[in-house]
């Protein structure tokens, strides 16, 4: 009998009660706030810390769970009867994450797949949940794997961000190394695709940002999933998804970015990830 | 000059056709008549603003037609026609210039490679001339250099069958263009209300006028009507840089003891300086020059031996150079490097500080120019042309300069789209949907659609007593204009940035962005944005250095 156990990590902001009801497992990564070091959703909440971030004398920084994380792991889901292991994870070129997974799977030759997502957040997040799903149906393994390289051209993930701060000090994001709106307050969209963050126009003050954010959506067409995701803009999150109003098979998720991302984007951040129908 | 430019005698009766030396002659005498009378078209401004100085446009566009075909030995008349005009529309500039280019273009498109013209080709090229042009604007308006274009080609048409000198018909060409300049107020209501006569068509009677000039002998380099009313006397003394021999700008008023010999008073003061314009009225004569420093007296004792000197103003242009200079921060913009398939903005910012602000959002090129600079159709050529991908997207930033990067996208073999911002904040707004890896077709659109999304508010002076839009206008008064359109007239530059958002509703939008000019202070504007921001509560107010001439504050208001 073949069992098939997901891992992903904490960046693919799965809420918990999707987590558990799918047995998905979830590497946390790790946040470094003024010398201390937290597991990414433990011991600060991502209200708090988005509350505290513009006041943060040196920025966070952020850290992948070590290689030996995750062999620790591979080693007990395969010891308690897993016969395979897919690991998803966020896209290899923005984190170091694919790599500790990759470097920890060699030692279990062909029973861990370790898989690149190309994607962040719920980018991510929606591979793991067709993946849990095509499992539950009964897909077997090589099936999970041919279906899971099909999705990424679906999934549609992008940004506005409220400043250029924090990814500029990232350094994440090759081309934001220039003079890019050193001069005007601009809000910045990105879009991520396949691994890649790409400029996706700006918009001048935030109201026209919403704006152009829900229009993005709309042209979307068809769904067959959704997220809104945001760095504590709770409210206008809720707004955008009740003015879209869009008929989706699943209900839509309003999720408060992990703060592994969010110390890259900054607070006020709203934006989506979508799996198109 | 005048000597070498009398036509031989032989040129002058047996005129039935005329080859391509002979264009080459006529090319050279329109251009030396348009820019004896070029402060003439100039002052035809319709707007109280800075215009775009449609006659130094007209001139420059004239001028590199004319370097074109000055070292030419080519005879025949259609290749010498298209040399001309393939000049005339690289370095057209500003709407006026374009349009000449395209007469240009159409004209000798219909002679292609005739040896030599006669009157019925002539005729025909007017006509070719006459519906290129036309086809060359979106909207096409009445009373402007358009009108005198077919008005000079139904009157050929009506002659030539009737007579096969060419002097005869050029006779009654320029005729033709000068009562269709005389009628421009009435098919144009602005023109009227402004109380002139269309400037591009001016230009145009001048460069037929001076053909036929030369044909006859008479002199192209004194201009005989540059008596100007005094109240349209116009000193754009904003220069941009200061040329050798313009170290002073003298104005006297005099009254002459007898009648003034125009042509005796003109030759007189070229022997002392540049930029010299004469106006009258009341009997009260007002001479404007340039001159260098050793000439600095010379006009006011020249005037008070020819009459009695009432007023003298004397102002140091090189001093008044340097304080600009050190007001405005002139550092060039980093341009953002770009990639083979990528698209690149080239955008037309009327001052370093815009041009930084453009670069600062992904701009690939940045071309100088702006209101009463336009650039040539070439400038905008060469900013881009040299860049490693086909995608190009140019924005004029002003109404004037939109016809002019048509015209490059047309000469340009690479993939070019015209977004046609008409303002420095349309094309900022435009910017934002910048998207350098995105669907070409796509982006242009995105842009296009983004133009309507902001409002531009402009303070500047008034270069002239007008009455607009029911808005009495002083010269050098402070006026303030809402897209374009003119609301009022102020004491001073706060009021009428006041006066502006008040009338644009500012307090329903978001944002209002000061990009305040050359002649701005950088602590007066924060000060006057500082009123503003208490005025304005609820709105973000950003202040953006722009150093753009003529223009105390460009205004975004989103």
């Amino acid at each position: 009998m073949m069992k098939i156990s997901l891992v992903t990590d904490s960046t693919c902001d799965l809420p918990d009660d999707l987590v558990k009801k799918h047995d998905i497992h979830v590497v946390p990564n790790l946040i470094i706030i003024q010398g201390q070091e937290y597991q990414d959703g433990k011991g600060i909440s991502r209200q708090e810390f988005y509350e505290r971030l513009p006041g943060m004398v040196s920025p966070p920084t952020t850290a992948t769970a070590s290689s030996g994380t995750y062999q620790q792991l591979y080693e007990d889901l395969l010891r308690l009867g897993s016969t395979k292991i897919i690991s998803i994870h966020a896209a290899s070129a923005l984190s170091g994450i694919f790599n500790a997974a990759q470097t920890a799977a060699q030692v279990f030759n062909q029973h861990v797949f370790v898989i690149d997502s190309g994607q962040i957040s719920l980018g991510l997040g929606f591979q793991v949940l067709e993946a849990a799903e095509a499992i539950e149906q009964g897909a077997n393994f090589e099936k999970v794997i041919e279906y899971l390289g099909k999705i990424p051209e679906r999934i549609r993930v992008m940004a506005m961000l409220d400043t250029l701060e924090y990814v500029r000090r990232s350094g994440r994001v090759s081309w934001m190394s220039a003079h890019l709106g050193n001069l005007m307050r601009i809000k910045l969209f990105l879009e991520v695709k396949a691994g890649e963050v790409l400029r996706s126009g700006e918009a001048r003050t935030r109201r026209k940002g919403i704006e152009r954010l829900k229009q993005h959506l709309v042209q979307l067409g068809p769904l067959q999933r959704l997220a809104i995701l945001h760095t504590n803009a709770l409210y206008e999150a809720q707004q955008i998804l009740a003015d879209i109003d869009q008929k989706l098979p699943s209900s839509p998720l309003v999720v408060n970015v992990t703060t592994v991302i969010g110390a890259h984007i900054g607070p006020n951040g709203l934006g989506f990830a979508a799996v198109l129908a | 000059m005048s000597d070498s430019m009398l036509a031989p005698i032989s040129e002058i009766n047996p005129i039935k056709s005329i080859n391509g030396r002979m264009l080459q002659k006529l090319i050279k005498a329109g251009l030396t008549w348009l820019r004896t009378n070029q402060q003439i078209v100039n002052t035809l401004n319709v707007f109280p603003v800075p215009d775009g100085d449609t006659g130094t446009n007209m001139v420059l566009t004239m001028q590199a037609a004319y370097d074109e075909i000055k070292d030419s030995k080519e005879t025949n008349f259609g290749k010498m026609a298209h040399l001309v005009a393939h000049g005339a529309l690289m370095g057209a500039r500003g709407n006026s210039g374009v349009i000449l280019s395209q007469l240009w273009r159409g004209f000798a498109r219909a002679l292609d490679n005739l040896p030599v013209l006669e009157n019925k080709d002539l005729a025909r090229a007017l006509a070719e001339a006459r519906d290129t042009a036309y086809k060359g604007v979106v909207r096409p308006v009445e009373g402007t250099i358009l009108t005198v274009a077919k008005d000079i080609a139904a009157e050929a048409e009506l002659i030539s069958p009737v007579t096969e000198d060419f002097i005869d018909l050029l006779e009654r060409v320029v005729q033709a263009a000068d009562r269709s300049v005389q009628n421009t107020p009435a098919l144009l209501p602005i023109l009227k209300e402004a109380g002139v006569v269309d400037s591009g068509g001016k230009g145009l009677y001048f460069i037929l006028d001076g053909m036929l000039r030369y044909i006859k002998g008479q002199a192209l380099d004194i201009s005989i009507g540059t008596v100007q009313p005094l109240s349209e006397m116009v000193f754009l003394n904003t220069l941009e840089t200061v040329e050798p021999g313009q170290d002073y700008e003298v104005i006297v008023d005099f009254r002459p003891h007898n009648s003034l010999d125009l042509p005796v008073f003109y030759g007189t003061l070229e022997q002392m300086g540049t930029s010299i314009q004469v106006g009258e009225g009341d009997g009260i004569y007002r001479l404007h020059i340039h001159v260098p420093t050793p000439n600095l007296y010379s006009p006011i004792d020249y005037t008070r031996s020819i009459g009695t000197v009432t007023k003298v103003a004397i102002e140091n242009l090189v001093d008044q150079m340097e304080n600009k200079n050190q007001a405005c921060d002139e550092t060039q913009p980093i341009v953002s490097p770009i990639e083979p398939g990528q698209i690149a903005v080239v955008a037309v910012c009327p001052g370093a500080g815009i041009a930084r602000v453009f670069a600062s959002l992904g701009v690939s090129a940045v071309v100088d120019g702006g209101q009463s600079m336009n650039p040539s159709t070439q400038m905008i050529t060469r900013a881009f042309e040299n860049l490693p991908t086909d995608k190009i997207i140019i924005l004029p930033n002003n109404k004037n300069i939109i016809l002019a990067a048509n015209a490059a996208r047309e000469v340009s073999v690479k993939d070019v789209a015209v977004v046609p911002s008409k303002s420095v904040p349309q094309g900022l707004a435009a910017m934002m949907r910048l998207i350098p890896d995105g669907d070409f077709k796509g982006v242009v659109q995105e842009m296009e659609l983004a133009l309507d999304e902001v409002q531009t508010g402009e303070i500047t002076f008034a270069t002239r007593k007008v009455e607009i839009d029911g808005v009495q206008v002083e010269e050098g008064q402070i006026i303030a204009l809402l897209n374009g359109k003119l609301i009022c007239s102020c004491p001073n530059v706060e009021e009428a940035l006041l006066s502006l958002l008040s009338k644009a509703h500012a307090e329903q939008y978001e944002l209002i962005t000061l990009f305040y000019g050359a002649d701005i202070l950088k602590t007066e504007a924060a000060s006057i944005a500082e009123n503003i921001q208490a005025h304005f509560q609820d709105q973000v107010v950003e202040v953006q250095e722009g150093c753009q001439p003529h223009y105390h504050f460009i205004v975004a208001i989103e």
